[in-house]
């Protein structure tokens, strides 16, 4: 008996010593693959991703022999700079599939960035236990206080929608489409129009015909990027709403059922036939919801998608503040969505670490670029314009480390 | 209806809501199994077991640096745990019986009973904002305070379970107290002992919350302790919260290998239990 304990002791520590070593050599195949195709070209031209073989490709960027390209990220000679960030669950999927592929262009930084939500983001590149932060609201005052220096910089713009689950009378889906007002949708979210074939909805798509079916309202339960830029939204084109309800990353919503995060409304839209909510465009692509085109200031009713966010950022960019802190809730301009906003990096303009500071700009300059705008397409984010683009680069070109010491360079 | 008929009726309607609630038990255990099983199975592949996580439109891909990841971070936890919970286990068991042996016993119950999100916010609050950085240190550190009551108090109660005519025996033989407890107490209850660490494992292996603000998560290969790493509970958290279909396939394959990893533990814990009684 003695023995076996003894026993079991022992094969846990080989298993947990021999795992850590073992399992390292694993993606070994990968970097000898990487400085192959390093040697093969002379100039630092950035290897393609596997599968994205690009179709539009900028023509500095050769395509390369799919097998030869490791599926995994290389393995660096020397030991990469970590870098850790931490924030917005909306820009999540994107900044993975950035940071995977940015692993392949320059193996000497590995980012790794967790979604725990903008509040999480802002709160913990506040206290530093992150390089960089994300955050879809933006910092306000007291939060810029409580980090001097701290610069956001838009990536990607996204689009609210408001996604729907109803069968008209005659017991079909009503279909993408359902033309939706600022005031209806506020009338909505207020628990003032409660039926589907409430006279203001059937006024504004006579052809739907809509059943005499109860509103579900869905919203979000916790604190979030999306919840302000649909508040701030409705507090901007609703009197009642701003002076009853307001704006910010949780309210005191009037009516409606919680979800936790886009996945809980998208889930109880899905399942909850005569129900409404807000949440990202790509949470109502993936889940195959039907959503609305809303009514923007010029009056015309627009299909959110990414050229419409697009759109949007593009007739915002001559009221871009010094600060970068830009919502682009309804934006003038024929072809702009009316609910969509930026997604930001929190960055420190004085970074304590040189060479971090060094790897973040570099990544910052690659997600900006063609090919990163090719990755945020291919996940339904909006790439920014290049007025927007100039004006983060301009920031960039500001940054200092180590209490004001320019960048190195490579 | 007579004394003696109305009284079974009552045994046989008894009967049959046990028998009834036994059945809905192992309904809820099977469900669960059963559902992690069927959508998890898919996903596994030697892939899955041996490749780093890809991002999203990205095919194929595993999460082999969370398995790792796991194993690091519960290594760490037993490693910190284990030696204290045995020494407080023997301290009560031994030496415990005054006023100071109940404060720590209640203090040890209280212990376990804290939600395991304030066991993560302890350890961020004590390691990770004071260092500066997440790191799988800190985790290990949490899941650590976690396992720390459980192996406490199974120590004590297995090295209660030596007879004491064995310690009076010893004493006898003019052994000193120190030197009964490790060569004589210790050795009869270890079995308990192990059966118990390897129970607490099993409890904490599963846990989420104490990782979100220690461990932190890495979607790259990481054996440094004072780095983020990935665990797999943190990874089905991820996945799952996700909007994509690939993502939460692989949420229910990751669900599937720590179910697994949970059983596999819990059962050596029980066959490591019954051969001790056996012996």
């Amino acid at each position: 008996m003695r023995h076996q304990w003894f026993l079991v002791l022992m094969v846990a520590m080989l298993v947990l010593v021999g795992c850590a070593p073992a399992a390292q050599p694993t993606p070994v195949p990968a970097p000898a693959q990487a400085q192959q195709q390093a040697a093969s070209q002379p100039t630092p031209v950035p290897t393609t991703p596997p599968t994205a073989v690009p179709t539009e490709a900028p023509a500095a960027a050769p395509t390369e022999e799919p097998t030869a390209v490791p599926t995994e990220a290389p393995q660096a000679a020397v030991e990469p700079v970590q870098l850790t960030g931490a924030g917005a669950s909306f820009p999540y999927p994107l900044y993975s599939r950035w940071f995977y592929d940015y692993a392949f262009r320059n193996p000497s930084a590995r980012f790794n960035y967790q979604s725990i939500g903008s509040g999480g983001g802002i709160r913990q590149i506040t206290a530093k236990t992150v390089d960089f932060g994300g955050s879809d609201a933006l910092l306000t005052e007291e939060m810029k206080a409580a980090a001097p220096g701290l610069m956001q910089l838009p990536t990607v713009a996204g689009a609210v929608v408001l996604a729907y689950n109803v069968n008209d009378a005659a017991g079909t889906a009503v279909p993408t489409g359902l033309k939706l007002t600022p005031e209806v949708i506020a009338g909505i979210f207020l628990g003032q129009i409660t039926t589907w074939n409430d006279a203001q909805l059937v006024e504004l798509n006579p052809d739907a015909n809509l059943p005499d079916q109860d509103i579900l309202v869905a919203r979000r339960s916790d604190g979030s990027g999306t919840t302000f830029l649909f508040t701030s939204y409705l507090s901007q084109v609703n009197e009642e709403w701003k002076a009853n309800v307001g704006a910010g990353t949780s309210v005191e919503w009037p009516v409606g059922l919680g979800g936790r995060g886009n996945e809980g409304v998208a889930g109880i839209v899905r399942a909850q036939p005569g129900s409404i909510g807000y949440v990202e465009l790509a949470y109502a692509t993936e889940n195959n919801l039907s959503y609305a085109y809303v009514r923007n200031q010029a009056g015309i009713f627009i299909e959110p998608n990414l050229s419409t966010t697009t759109a949007a950022s593009n007739a915002a960019v001559a009221d871009m503040p010094e600060d970068l802190g830009q919502l682009l809730v309804n934006a003038p301009g024929d072809d702009s969505y009316p609910i969509a906003g930026y997604t930001f990096l929190l960055v420190y303009q004085d970074m304590d670490d040189c060479a971090k500071a060094r790897e973040l700009i570099s990544f910052i300059e690659w997600a900006l670029s063609e090919e990163g705008d090719k990755d945020a397409l291919e996940l339904l984010y909006a790439p920014l314009g290049d007025a927007v683009k100039a004006m983060v680069f301009e920031r960039l070109a500001g940054m200092t480390c180590a209490g004001g010491q320019p960048i190195p360079s490579r | 209806m007579s004394n003696s008929l109305w009284r079974k009726f009552v045994n046989v309607l008894m009967h049959a809501a046990s028998a009834l609630s036994v059945l809905l038990a192992v309904t809820a255990l099977l469900a669960v199994l059963g559902y992690v099983l069927l959508n998890g199975f898919s996903a596994l592949n030697t892939d899955f077991f041996l490749r780093l996580p890809t991002p999203v439109g990205i095919p194929g891909g595993g999460v082999a640096n969370a398995i790792v990841g796991s194993m690091i971070v519960i290594g760490l936890a037993t490693l910190f745990a284990a030696p204290i919970g045995l020494g407080a286990g023997i301290y009560l068991s031994e030496f415990g019986d005054n006023w100071f042996g109940d404060l720590v016993r209640y203090l040890a119950d209280v212990l376990s009973g804290v939600p395991s999100i304030v066991v993560g916010i302890f350890a961020y609050a004590l390691i990770v904002s004071r260092q500066g950085y997440f790191s799988a240190l800190s985790a290990g550190f949490a899941l650590g305070v976690m396992m720390l009551p459980a192996i406490t108090r199974t120590t004590e109660e297995m090295l209660r379970m030596v007879p004491t005519t064995l310690r009076e025996g010893a004493l006898a033989l003019g052994v000193p107290r120190w030197r009964t407890t490790v060569s004589v107490v210790l050795p009869m209850g270890m079995g308990g002992v192990v059966t118990g660490i390897v129970l607490a494992i099993a409890r904490v292996a599963g846990e989420t919350a104490p990782l979100l603000f220690t461990a932190f998560g890495n979607p790259f290969w990481n054996v440094d302790v004072a780095k983020p790493i990935a665990t797999l509970p943190h990874t089905v958290y991820t996945y799952a919260i996700s909007p994509y279909a690939d993502w939460h396939a692989k949420a229910w394959g990751t669900a599937l290998v720590l179910t697994g990893f949970v059983l596999c533990t819990s059962l050596l814990a029980r066959r490591l239990g019954r051969q001790r009684h056996l012996s």
